[in-house]
């Protein structure tokens, strides 16, 4: 019932110790309350005067605003310990999301991680708050009141422990219909609450086709279909809360009759009659407070245990190996380099030699394995077998911080953060002059953009500001690159194909002087580059099947002669 | 009352108030039945401590206590009943405005469904807009129903209790009336600013975080990891801070609550005691007093569930501020072929921008002609398409299909031009409905033609359910040359007579690329074919090549004159094909 994982977090055990105290004390507050009461009431009763029952009055009254006073000392209490732990949590959650980087990023997805980080660690601070309250209060205060009931008068109090065992019972019974009901629904369900969603993404194309209007009537439709479905669902999943209610309710009801029976034979007084009727909703009430809120933790059980096993996932291997800044003479060797998707793709082993300030072209069709091999390359990606020889060093896989710092990559959309264009500029190199950062903006052609700017370099730019086009988002890579010249491998993963042809070969005008004195890698699937590369490496359904340079590898008349002739659209020279 | 953002938002409402009429009678049924539920409540402990009471006097037949034992067992059956219909019958009554909303939602966006995805697909207000829906449900569930369920039993209580005394009834209609109204309309005022802090604080938070996680490798290339967490950690400790000012003021006014709920109990105490106390009424004290008990269920969530409105204000102003659906007044043109479109002198300007996106515009295009159109991106080429298709207007000279204006048509242009995108949109159903988006009507074999036509048929034919497999499920996933093909078989099936293809071929690798134009190439040969690409490839299948540039044709001709005659287009031609050095 209660979470295990609960117990990992820092100081719980202290807390509960904490809680269980509070509880005890707020028991004892309860039972001051409803006996001052029952008192009051059967000295009223038995017709004394109000003014000589002051005491038991000011007893009730006395206890009733302690036990919200230490009901408001614990909940303040709770939610700044929950606070503390649900900061924690989400400060190792960043970290962890910002060493493990883009293969978390692309396991999880972006969106899911992010609502994981925010919502989902609020949603797990409620979870620990409510969890340990009124778990605690559920294990403490019926027993302590249940052992008063008891003295007081023993039959009520048998009552009273009988009915506790059956309500878990017809709880658990239909709680599990509930949930089997649900589960069947579930596909059913799913789909429709999609639907909408869906609709509305698609929306322009049912405009193109003339039928958006009609459509109208199908949301409906699947909407009154999704109220039916969800219906049959909550009127099973609601019916464990009516046996809670009904039992809860029902035992009071049956105590009530019961005590007055046993009053009229006078087996028992009006006070210990009266101190359990006003007992007996306490003695209920937490376990009626679990229980309403037990649905609205899953949630936060959930999101806790999503956390927890992102913060197990083991931290990628960093390879110690200290490298210098990239030479002329440098080499990167790699030998029977492979890797295996889960999907069962994979990149087969390939042995490759980049050296000093080469440019690498990588060239394949879409699933060659040109991003693969790109991301091994820059040590996204561990391989699944083989070897890397750096600058003379052994290593398993290229994430190595030394490798990293030197590294310039260059995405199809290099993204681009919502700031000032200034600081996206000098993202790699926030200590650069203004001074440096307009040269950086005259070389790679963004003075038009930044004229137009209202703000110039310190317009904010990037999600939910002014779009840039994709040429324009290129160029900001590229003044990256212009202001950090101690970087000098250059990665690319198919920089202009998305680009109109003019603006391409402008682009391209501009990159090239950026790509002298750096080892460059290029994947692409644009014929024009590889006529600046030294060196050509082709891939083909994850096999590396030519590599050398363009001229050689044109003569061969081998794969690549083909792809080209293919791509021409079966025209080798036009 | 105007300060409460409520109110306010709910001034000028189109989504609250006419279902709450149009819904009237199950709100009322809910409502009653959650009245009920807490009559029973507090009947049940009345009874309980009149028969307890009335057993201590020890009558001697049993059948004097036979009323108050039956009433006890009702209302102790009765409340669990009561509470399960009321909640059924709210979430039904709820599920049911949802229909409407959605129904609503839909046509609002549904006018300007063209350009949907770069109006509303920025910062995913699709996905705000959706969950509006959700908040709207919350508010009337949460808030607006315990609300009107409290008002119900705060009437009852003061009515009955003002026929017995009228001065007691008065007392209590004001300690009640703190509860009900007092205490949480002060939350509202108290902690709305709070609130509105803490939530654009958590907006900031999110947009930031997403930002970043998206920029990730960046920040890890750049070493620079430490600096953003470090700074992140700065302004949660903010937002920390409007939380705790926030927690506390409702700790502190649920105290409060508690205390006037004791005020009441003190109240009747004495009242009661004073009432009964001298004769045999002794036995009503007990009812009296514990009668108050329950309620207490009724009232402590009150302040929370008004608080909660403000964060609802949101979700109503962005759904109020949604264009309301205007009548239709669809024209129906019908023009006969062969068509030919006209473009006149176009110009066009984005309203509220000054820069000129087409300039004087004039072509012609012939019926059954292939036209390329190119250019650099912000050159035009999306807003003619729009002209092309009526959904915008220029601002002066003329766009007409056969004499008539594009943007006349209304929905009926759909008859005659088709349109393929960069990125289709495939339907989360199955194969076979993908398809007929483009023809309802179409029977399974014509389907089957045309994918065999645009050359998915044999992919199709391997999968277990065939035409009825769902989309994304059972491993059908589309890659990009299949969705396109896709999309030209939807096209086919509705068989139009022009067809735009909106460069459909970015993204795709060169050699997919031509073959997915070779096929629509050869299904679309005898249409009009007007095709916006970004680059060369498959250039020479087409009759006529323009170039835009400054909103005007640069450069005009069929392939064949302009690799003759323009030094341009060869260049750009051999850069294509990797033939420049």
């Amino acid at each position: 019932m209660i979470d295990r994982l609960l117990f990992t977090l820092p100081e719980s055990k202290k807390i509960m110790v904490k809680l269980v105290g509070l509880y005890v004390l707020q028991a004892f507050l309860i039972l001051g309350q409803a006996l001052g009461l029952a008192m009051l009431l059967t000295n009223l009763w038995q017709g004394h005067p109000l003014a000589s029952q002051w005491q038991w009055l000011l007893l009730f009254a006395g206890c009733f605003t302690a036990r919200h006073l230490t009901n408001w000392l614990e909940q303040a209490r709770l939610d700044s310990y929950a606070r503390h732990c649900a900061d924690q949590l989400r400060q190792q959650l960043l970290k962890r999301l910002f060493t493990l980087g883009p293969v978390l990023i692309n396991r999880e997805g972006t969106g899911n991680m992010v609502t994981l980080a925010l919502d989902g660690i609020s949603e797990v601070e409620t979870y620990i708050n409510l969890l340990f309250s009124k778990f605690v209060s559920m294990m403490v205060i019926p027993i302590l009141l249940l052992i008063v009931c008891l003295y007081l008068d023993w039959v009520s109090g048998l009552v009273m422990l009988a009915i506790y065992p059956l309500i878990i019972l017809f709880m658990i019974i239909l709680g599990y219909a509930a949930k089997a009901k649900a589960d069947r629904q579930y596909a059913n369900f799913q789909m429709l609450s999609n639907h909408f969603i869906d609709s509305l993404r698609g929306i322009d194309t049912l405009k193109y086709f003339g039928i958006s209007k009609q459509y109208s009537k199908s949301i409906f439709r699947s909407s009154e279909q999704f109220r039916r479905s969800t219906m049959s669902v909550i009127r099973v999943a609601m019916l464990s809360t009516f046996a809670l209610d009904f039992f809860t309710t029902l035992a009071i009801a049956i105590l009530a009759v019961f005590l007055g029976l046993r009053l009229i034979d006078g087996h028992l007084l009006l006070f210990p009659a009266l101190a359990i009727l006003i007992l007996a909703p306490e003695y209920f009430m937490p376990i009626r407070n679990f229980a309403n809120d037990y649905h609205a933790t899953l949630n936060g059980k959930n999101s806790f245990h999503a956390v927890y096993r992102i913060l197990k996932m083991a931290e990628p291997q960093r390879p110690q190996v200290q490298l210098h800044s990239w030479l002329p003479n440098d080499q990167l060797k790699l030998t029977g380099v492979s890797y295996q998707y889960p999907s069962g793709s994979q990149l087969k082993p390939l042995n490759l030699t980049l050296t000093g300030y080469q440019k690498v072209g990588i060239i394949g069709m879409s699933g060659a394995g040109k991003t693969t091999l790109i991301n091994l390359l820059a040590g996204f990606l561990a391989p699944t077998a083989g070897q890397f020889n750096v600058q003379g060093t052994m290593t398993n896989s290229m994430n190595i911080s030394d490798w990293q710092q030197q590294i310039l990559y260059i995405p199809q959309h290099p993204y681009i953060f919502e700031d000032t264009l200034r600081n996206n500029i000098a993202f790699y190199t926030p200590d650069v002059s203004d001074r440096q950062v307009e040269k950086a903006v005259h070389v790679v052609g963004l003075d038009n953009l930044v004229a137009t700017l209202p703000a110039g370099l310190s317009t904010v730019i990037g999600q939910g500001h002014r779009p840039l086009s994709g040429g324009q988002a290129q160029r900001i890579a590229l003044a990256r690159a212009f202001l950090d010249q101690k970087r000098k491998i250059m990665i690319l993963d198919e920089p202009t194909a998305h680009l109109d042809i003019e603006t391409e070969l402008e682009l391209k005008e501009r990159m090239l002087p950026l790509m002298k004195d750096r080892l460059v890698l290029l994947a692409t699937h644009r014929l024009h580059w590889l006529n600046q590369m030294d060196h050509v490496i082709v891939l083909n359904h994850g096999r590396l099947v030519e590599q050398g340079d363009y001229q050689t590898l044109l003569e061969q008349n081998g794969y690549l002669t083909k792809l080209i002739r293919q791509m021409r659209g079966g025209r080798l020279d036009a | 009352m105007h300060k409460i953002p409520l109110f306010k938002a709910l001034h000028h409402d189109r989504w609250v108030r006419p279902y709450l009429r149009k819904y009237r009678w199950t709100l009322i049924l809910a409502i009653s039945l959650g009245i009920l539920t807490f009559v029973c409540a507090g009947g049940l402990m009345f009874t309980a401590g009149y028969l307890i009471s009335k057993c201590a006097t020890m009558p001697f037949n049993i059948l004097l206590v036979y009323v108050p034992i039956v009433l006890t067992r009702a209302f102790g059956i009765f409340r669990p009943v009561f509470k399960y219909c009321e909640r059924i019958t709210s979430h039904n009554w709820v599920l049911k405005m949802t229909s409407d909303f959605r129904k609503k939602l839909y046509n609002s966006l549904e006018q300007d469904a063209v350009f949907f995805n770069s109006k509303y697909r920025i910062g995913d207000i699709l996905g705000l807009l959706s969950e509006d829906v959700a908040h709207i449900q919350n508010l009337y569930l949460r808030t607006i129903f315990p609300m009107l369920v409290a008002a119900g039993l705060y009437v009852i209580i003061v009515i009955g209790l003002g026929v017995l005394t009228p001065l007691m009834g008065l007392l209590l209609a004001i300690l009640f009336g703190l509860i009900i109204i007092g205490i949480p309309v002060w939350s509202v005022l108290v902690n709305g600013q709070r609130q509105d802090d803490e939530k654009q604080a958590t907006n900031r938070l999110y947009a930031d975080l997403t930002d970043n996680v998206l920029g990730i490798t960046d920040w890890i290339f750049a070493g620079r990891s430490a600096e953003y967490l470090g700074r992140r950690k700065n302004d949660e400790q903010q937002l920390r801070k409007s939380q705790h000012a926030l927690h506390s003021f409702n700790y502190f006014r649920d105290f409060l609550l508690q205390m006037m709920i004791l005020l009441v109990v003190i109240a009747l105490v004495i009242w009661s005691s004073w009432r009964f106390g001298h004769h045999w009424g002794a036995n009503w004290i007990a009812a009296f007093v514990l009668a108050v008990f329950p309620l207490d269920e009724a009232l402590a969530g009150l302040p929370n569930a008004a608080q909660q409105t403000n964060t609802y204000v949101d979700s109503l102003e962005r759904l109020n501020s949604l264009p309301a659906v205007p009548k239709d007044n669809e024209q129906l043109d019908v023009v006969h072929a062969p068509f030919q479109l006209q473009l006149t002198n176009v110009k066009f300007a984005y309203p509220h921008t000054k820069n000129v996106i087409l300039n004087g515009l004039s072509l012609t295009i012939h019926s059954g002609e292939k036209l390329a159109i190119l250019g650099r991106s912000g050159a035009g080429k999306s807003t003619l398409v729009s002209l092309l298709r009526g959904d915008r207007q220029p601002n002066s000279g003329s766009v007409l299909l056969n004499d008539v204006p594009t943007s006349e048509f209304g929905d009926q242009i759909s008859n005659y031009i088709g349109i393929v995108h960069q990125q289709p949109y495939l339907f989360n159903t199955s194969v076979l409905n993908n398809v007929r988006i483009g023809n309802e009507q179409a029977t399974e074999g014509q389907v089957w033609s045309v994918l065999q036509r645009v050359g998915l048929a044999e992919k199709i034919h391997q999968l277990p359910d065939g035409l009825n497999t769902k989309v994304g499920e059972a491993g059908l996933g589309f890659s990009g040359g299949e969705q396109h093909r896709l999309s030209l078989a939807r096209i086919l099936l509705k068989n139009v007579p022009i067809v735009i293809l909106d460069e459909p071929t970015v993204g795709l690798d060169p050699i997919t690329e031509q073959q997915v134009i070779d096929t629509f190439m050869k299904e679309l040969k005898d249409k009009t074919l007007i095709w916006v690409t970004h680059h060369l490839q498959g250039i020479d299948q087409m009759d006529q090549v323009i170039f835009l540039e400054n909103g005007q044709v640069d450069l005009a001709g069929s392939p064949a004159q302009l690799a003759k005659n323009s030094k341009r287009y060869r260049m750009l031609r051999a850069a294509d094909e990797g033939l420049i050095e």
